[in-house]
């Protein structure tokens, strides 16, 4: 047990997933984000806001260990946010429409790089096909899917890893409606089952009423904190032009 | 029918199990050029090793064999077409890093200069211009026992390693913005898939040529993407088709004494669109 996990066991904070201490990223010499201090805690849903090209991404991408920190610190706890307890969601699949898959193909993909879950395949694959709403679906075309049901299997192929974080990336663009607002269920019934959801999205309406905290990007800069006192910073006014703390 | 086969069996028999082995193996690194909608490429690959074998042709046309011998030998000119095929491989693997384009046009334009180049060094060379054409027109009838063993030996080594890493070779294949996300080496990974798909192609293009080369690196893959409801399954599927779609074609072949590779490529040709009704979206 970590010295932080032992302090959350006397009632103190909870340990953090992971830390970015004075962290600059970005590609090439130019960072994207400059001097970012942030803290990700278990069981928090974390909306990162921000305008396209605010770097929301990019910091996904180090989050992911896609791209190397330029400066600064990414502290992450060994265990709970390792690449195999993180479930990540992109905002869309690269997958050629020619090739023929299934939905179970498709979501036991998920399982790569996991050691030794041959045996709870099935398992897996049935309770997070049950937690998206895919049930039953598992043996159809993946193509059959309408978007929303292929974005909701996108969140099923994370949630077969059994992550201890999940993290989408802008997951509603492109979505319908109907098939937003069903994405979002699965989204809220996650939260209330207690994970921990780190949410990118350029709509300050879909992380109102869904978020216990914000982080904001914008001029390559971060602002991070409770959802309450994000909402009444004038910075996300500037950014998003409107005042957020009626959304609360 | 039968029995001429077989009469003819003692004779080419080196002919008929090189031309499977190499379907089975070309079969099988295919499955990477289909699933990445790379097909144009498997054709650019060929194409320069063929240049790879003209460049050799030219160079020791020069009076370089008179000091280096060995470049008149079977390994120089499969070493040349290696050479050229992983290297073009390799080039064409990532995606640009000015442009982060897949480079449909750079592979367009690695196969016209892999194309015309070999004419032009060629041109003045009556036994060199016979070679390409040779490369071009595609038959087995020349392949020797050693290259059997190696297309065998090949063939066997990817089928062990799709079997062991199908996994993640298909997830690489199918979304490999998750491939990376999970923890998997893409850039490692993309380019030993790409070395091994230039050594496949490079030494298949001297024994089978250019069109037999070609047609079992993708449409055995074709069939199977029409019969099958997952990729998995594809992997099993697509060296069966080859394999039994040669060894049919041979028969044919033999019987009516036609080109073997033409016959094998033409009837995996009509297998795309008569198993297409059979495909299950």
């Amino acid at each position: 047990m970590t010295t932080a996990h032992a302090a959350h066991e006397a009632g103190g904070p909870a340990p953090f997933l992971f830390r970015l201490r004075a962290a600059s990223v970005g590609y090439g010499a130019e960072p994207v984000l400059r001097a970012v201090e942030w803290e990700v805690h278990e069981g928090e849903t974390w909306f990162l806001l921000g305008r396209n090209g605010s770097g929301k991404t990019t910091l996904l991408r180090a989050l992911l260990g896609l791209l190397p920190i330029a400066a600064g610190t990414l502290e992450r706890d060994p265990t709970r946010a390792s690449r195999a307890r993180i479930g990540f969601v992109p905002q869309r699949c690269e997958i050629s429409p020619s090739l023929p898959t299934t939905v179970r193909e498709f979501v036991l993909l998920g399982l790569v790089g996991l050691p030794s879950v041959r045996s709870e395949r099935a398992e897996r694959l049935g309770a997070a096909l049950a937690r998206t709403g895919l049930a039953g679906l598992a043996e159809h075309s993946y193509w059959s899917l309408s978007g929303g049901q292929r974005q909701r299997a996108l969140v099923a192929r994370a949630l077969v890893r059994d992550p201890a974080l999940l993290i989408f990336d802008e997951p509603t663009e492109g979505l319908d409606p109907p098939s937003e607002t069903a994405f979002l269920d699965v989204v809220d019934g996650l939260r209330r089952e207690g994970a921990t959801v780190l949410f990118v999205t350029h709509r300050l309406a879909i992380a109102a009423g869904r978020a216990s905290h914000l982080a904001l990007l914008a001029e390559g800069r971060l602002l991070s904190g409770p959802i309450d006192a994000m909402l009444r910073r004038p910075e996300l006014t500037e950014v998003f032009g409107v005042h957020a703390a009626k959304l609360s | 029918m039968i029995q001429t086969f077989l009469d003819s069996w003692a004779l080419f028999h080196t002919t008929y199990l090189a031309g499977g082995a190499i379907a089975v193996l070309l079969s099988l690194v295919g499955v990477w050029i289909v699933a990445r909608e790379q097909i144009f490429l498997g054709a650019a690959i060929a194409q320069a090793s063929a240049l790879g074998i003209a460049a050799l042709l030219w160079f020791t046309g020069l009076g370089a064999a008179a000091s280096w011998p060995w470049l008149e030998s079977r390994a120089a000119a499969d070493a040349c077409a290696v050479a050229a095929s992983v290297t073009t491989a390799l080039l064409t693997a990532a995606p640009s890093a000015r442009t982060g384009a897949r480079g449909e046009a750079r592979t367009a334009w690695i196969f016209l200069v892999a194309a015309s180049l070999p004419m032009l060094l060629l041109a003045h060379s009556p036994h060199g211009l016979e070679e390409v054409h040779r490369l071009m027109f595609s038959t087995l009838l020349g392949a020797a026992p050693e290259e059997l063993w190696s297309f065998a030996g090949l063939a066997l080594l990817t089928v062990l390693a799709v079997w062991r890493w199908h996994d993640r070779l298909r997830l690489l294949a199918m979304d490999p913005e998750m491939a990376a996300a999970v923890g998997m080496q893409t850039r490692l990974w993309t380019r030993v898939i790409a070395l091994w798909l230039g050594v496949a192609i490079g030494l298949s293009i001297r024994v089978s040529g250019l069109i037999y080369t070609f047609g079992c690196l993708v449409l055995p893959m074709l069939v199977a993407r029409n019969l099958c409801r997952e990729v998995r399954p594809m992997l099993v599927v697509a060296p069966l088709v080859a394999a039994s779609t040669t060894l049919v074609a041979f028969f044919f072949a033999n019987h009516t004494d036609v080109p073997p590779a033409h016959a094998a490529v033409a009837l995996l040709c009509a297998l795309v669109p008569l198993t297409w009704p059979l495909r299950k979206t």
